[in-house]
């Protein structure tokens, strides 16, 4: 049954008010950066996973020959393979396996691909007994919920929830103490291991030229379930099999490091056909695998999204995840959570489950940059909303917009008609009152005005002179064009003061990153065609833009959304070799120094925009650029998203306040020992829309500069 | 079988020991195998007396006012098991060599030796399709194994040969472990012991 939006947004809005939850999942967010970064301290991890994503492509090419080889191997040793198509066909396969071999209890080791399948419902719908022995998967079994992570499934309860839960599964009161919690399932499962007559696993891997699966647990759960029942069957998809012994072990580096920052889990079960069991009269255990491709073979055909496959199920991606740390699994996926989860929702539960999960990424790229298999997540659940625009047709806002932004001349008369629009509800450079249908929901940041006069309609008047070494044509980008005119006039003097000369080629339109944003896919391209010939016939040796998110929209998806026409080919090469962004280009091409700027001394606290330090790489430039014209005062979280995301903030107010929030009061406390910054730089108008609006709520405590003014307003006059 | 017999890479045993701090594994570093059995014996008189789970007909009974420390060795040479046996009997423990399915109760100390080691991860590996011997390690409150230094590789990777050799035969159950069992399930606080060992330790062997 599809969700309706409006109870999605009341089930984010319960979750957000769920106390130990947000409190849970903010100590968790910030302890495992730490700890993930000591457990990788000696290693290469980008190395790593670049080979793991490179391997797991390979094998994914060569899918059906793995699959071949491995079913080979592993019947000559007793394993009896099994494939699914459906869900429902692996539970009947499974179900039928109980059937024959007369089995009344079954304990079950974590398995998502069950999860997946539901397998348990499915089984006791049959009359057969399910215990889960995995602590949390036990906790979530007896309270009738599903998973919240996919590593840890119960990590919304409480310990005294917990309790509850146990001391209504024993009908005795149990304390809430966690040692003696883990005692109580140590003693009941223990006697459900005893007398289960079947176990299922999951399976980490199948390793295709020797037939074996590998099982990583903790907890030693995965080894009593495969070793004493008299049958055991193992359930994994497809994209499980890697070739050889070697790919497992090189996903081995990354899974726990990602998933619980432990170097490796505590158990690793190598099982190659059936092993020794003494309760059958061969004294071999009755084994059986079952593969589930559940929409895994055409994802794998599917151009876009088939490095979807590469998962290895780490749950990385929801550990950084703000909005995964404001509202918890139950929100954040179905069964699959996190990133991931929204996109496997998609392919294994179908189209009405995830339209509104969907929509809820605010493109941070966290997800992507620490993906175990370099997964661009991202990249696909843009790709999936421009599908469901293309199978549901857009919503009519969506449709408007699309329209007025591929009209560059009709959208820049509309921006500058809003000045005048605007002018009853503006009080200085905000909005005073909103229009009553942003009222409410939107008012937890000031917005900004529309500014009097556009920097299009400005550039002229800055006499600015094309001639000097480099050559620089500026990208202005919607927001400092029509809003934040003065950051460009900034830039525009710093690049004329180090001799840089300057252009500004008009027919310029929006990079297309809503449009992108909102899957209007046609309307991204005609306006990715617009700029690139924008500059095609400037002669300009850079194209600098001051948006973080232009920058990296235009570097990861112009390519492909000019690829259609084969004249852009070289063209979009061109111009994206020339795009930079405007810190590197201050520091690396233009060479500023301590000696072109007056250092006040003012406390200046950074905030790293997304699209600038994962989508474009660029950490050092900025802190240093600081550095030459104020005191840089680090303070916590400087990476995490200020809670804007373009349109994600219109559409989900109630997080993009809340991540704000987290944001401004992480400034706000200054730095470790004790600095207190009265300066917020960051480079991306889109952060400062939304910083500055809280901070014009918040009292005005910090005051947010992009960078350009910050240095333009420091720098020596000649 | 990675290693020369009797060669130690002195460095891999030093990370190796590093990494099982880190692992809360015990480390102890005896000359060989007797050594390691008389290890086992001293961990077990040290031992608390077990709590035992009430389970299924056929275990002990977790009330039983006499009950004896549990030793069990399943995978051990006869003769090895003939010295641990009869040191342990004349300390007074009950000894266990098969048949483990019958104490899932629970064991005091289960006893096993493994094949390798990785120092990276500190991890022992060892192919045991035995179910007896995968239990040892498993229904013990307490795991000691034994493991030679000249075993010890630096690496997964190091291992490849000897895994795709256990791979490779008809049957095999091969078990990384690398610490006692442990979860974080309940509010991220790590808890040692849901279903496996409460401890480990292991006797590093210099032969």
């Amino acid at each position: 049954m599809a969700e309706s939006m409006k109870n999605y947004h009341d089930s984010l809005k319960e979750a957000l008010e769920d106390s130990f939850l947000r409190k849970t999942l903010d100590t968790f967010a910030v302890q495992y950066k730490v700890n993930r970064a000591n457990i990788f301290a000696d290693m290469n991890a980008t190395e790593l996973i670049n080979e793991i994503a490179d391997h797991k492509d390979k094998a994914m090419l060569k899918l059906d020959e793995l699959y071949q080889q491995f079913v080979e191997q592993a019947s000559k040793k007793g394993l009896h393979i099994h494939r699914a198509s459906t869900a429902q066909e692996a539970n009947d396969i499974i179900c039928n396996i109980a059937k024959e071999n007369n089995v009344k209890k079954i304990i079950k080791s974590k398995s998502m691909t069950a999860e997946e399948t539901h397998v348990n419902h499915a089984l006791e719908a049959n009359g057969f007994e399910v215990v889960e022995t995995d602590l949390g998967e036990w906790i979530i079994q007896l309270r009738h919920e599903g998973p919240t992570h996919m590593v840890m499934p119960a990590i919304h309860l409480s310990r005294y929830q917990v309790a509850d839960t146990f001391s209504e599964a024993t009908k005795q009161d149990q304390d809430s103490d966690i040692g003696k919690l883990v005692k109580v399932a140590r003693y009941e499962l223990r006697a459900h291991f005893a007398d289960a007559d079947m176990g299922i696993s999951g399976a980490n891997f199948a390793i295709a030229d020797s037939g074996t699966i590998g099982i990583c647990t903790n907890e030693g759960n995965g080894r009593l379930t495969t070793t004493l029942p008299r049958v055991h069957v193992a359930i994994c998809g497809i994209d499980k099999i890697v070739p050889n012994i070697e790919d497992a072990l090189r996903i081995i580096q990354v899974l726990p490091r990602n998933a619980t920052a432990q170097a490796i889990t505590t158990y690793v079960s190598w099982i190659s056909g059936s092993s020794n069991c003494e309760i059958n009269s061969d004294k071999r255990k009755i084994f059986h695998l079952v593969f589930l491709d559940n929409g895994r073979t055409s994802l794998l055909k599917d151009p876009k999204c088939g490095q979807a496959l590469r998962c290895v199920r780490c749950g990385a991606c929801a550990n950084v995840c703000p909005v995964y740390r404001l509202v918890g699994g139950h929100k954040m996926g179905y069964v699959y959570i996190g990133a991931i989860g929204l996109i496997l929702t998609y392919f294994f539960h179908g189209h009405d489950r995830a339209k509104n999960l969907i929509q809820n990424c605010i493109n941070c790229h966290a997800c992507k940059d620490i993906c175990a298999a370099g997964i661009d997540l991202p990249g696909i659940i843009q790709e999936i909303r421009a599908r469901l625009v293309e199978e549901e047709g857009s919503p009519i806002s969506s449709t408007l917009l699309a329209k007025v932004m591929t009209n560059r001349k009709l959208f820049h008369t509309l921006l500058k008609f809003g000045k005048f629009a605007q002018k009853p509800m503006t009080s200085g450079k905000f909005v005073r009152h909103l229009p009553t249908i942003f009222a409410g929901d939107q008012s937890f940041r000031s917005l900004p005005a529309i500014a009097s006069e556009s920097f299009r309609d400005r550039f002229a008047k800055l006499n600015a002179s094309a001639q000097g070494t480099p050559k620089v044509g500026i990208f202005a980008g919607c927001a400092q064009d029509f809003v934040y005119p003065e950051q460009l006039e900034s830039a525009v003097k710093i690049l004329q003061a180090k001799g840089a000369g300057v252009a500004f080629p008009y027919e310029q339109s929006c990079c297309g990153l809503p449009l992108q944003m909102m899957g209007e896919r046609e309307a991204a391209k005609k306006t990715a065609k617009a700029n690139v010939d924008a500059f095609s016939n400037s002669n300009v040796d850079y194209i600098v833009t001051l948006c973080a998110s232009c920058a990296s929209h235009m570097k990861d998806h112009y390519t492909e959304l000019t690829g259609d026409d084969p004249s852009y080919k070289d063209k979009t090469a061109k111009y994206l070799s020339k795009l930079i962004d405007f810190s590197s280009l201050a520091k690396n091409v233009l060479k500023v120094t301590e000696d072109d700027f007056i250092n006040r001394g003012a406390k200046v606290a950074y905030h790293s925009p997304c699209h600038l330090c994962r989508g474009l790489g660029v950490t050092k430039e900025p802190r240093e650029l600081i550095g030459l014209a104020g005191e840089y005062v680090p303070t916590a979280e400087e990476d995490v998203c200020c809670g804007f995301g373009g349109t994600y903030t219109m559409k989900f107010p109630e997080i993009s306040s809340t991540v704000l929030a987290l944001k401004l009061k992480n400034v706000e406390e200054g730095s470790k020992d004790g600095i207190k910054p009265e300066l917020l730089v960051t480079d991306c108008p889109g952060c400062i829309m939304q910083l500055r609006g809280g901070e014009h709520k918040h009292g005005d405590k910090v005051k947010v500069q992009h960078i350009s003014e910050f240095l333009g307003h420091n720098l020596k006059s000649k | 079988m990675p290693g020369n017999p009797g060669t130690i890479d002195a460095s891999a045993v030093e990370l190796f020991k590093a990494k099982a701090k880190l692992a809360t594994i015990v480390i102890a570093e005896v000359k060989d195998l007797a050594a390691a059995i008389d290890y086992a014996i001293e961990v077990t008189e040290k031992s608390e007396l077990g709590k035992l789970m009430p389970t299924k007909a056929g275990t002990i009974p977790p009330s039983d006012p006499n009950r004896k420390k549990t030793l069990t060795a399943p995978s051990i040479s006869d003769a090895d098991y003939a010295v641990l046996a009869q040191k342990g009997e004349a300390k007074g423990f009950t000894m266990i060599r098969s048949g483990l399915r019958q104490y899932l109760a629970g064991i005091d100390v289960g006893f096993t030796v493994a094949d390798i080691g990785i120092a990276e991860t500190a991890t022992s590996a060892c192919e045991n399709d035995s179910e007896d011997y995968r239990l040892a390690s498993m229904i013990s409150e307490t795991h000691v194994l034994a493991l030679a230094k000249s075993k010890i590789v630096k690496t997964s990777y190091d291992a490849v040969s000897y895994l795709k050799e256990a791979f490779g035969r008809e049957h095999n159950y091969t078990s990384f472990i690398s610490g006692p069992s442990r979860t974080a399930d309940i509010e991220r606080v790590l808890t040692l012991g849901v279903h496996g060992p409460l401890y480990m330790h292991i006797a590093l062997m210099e032969e």
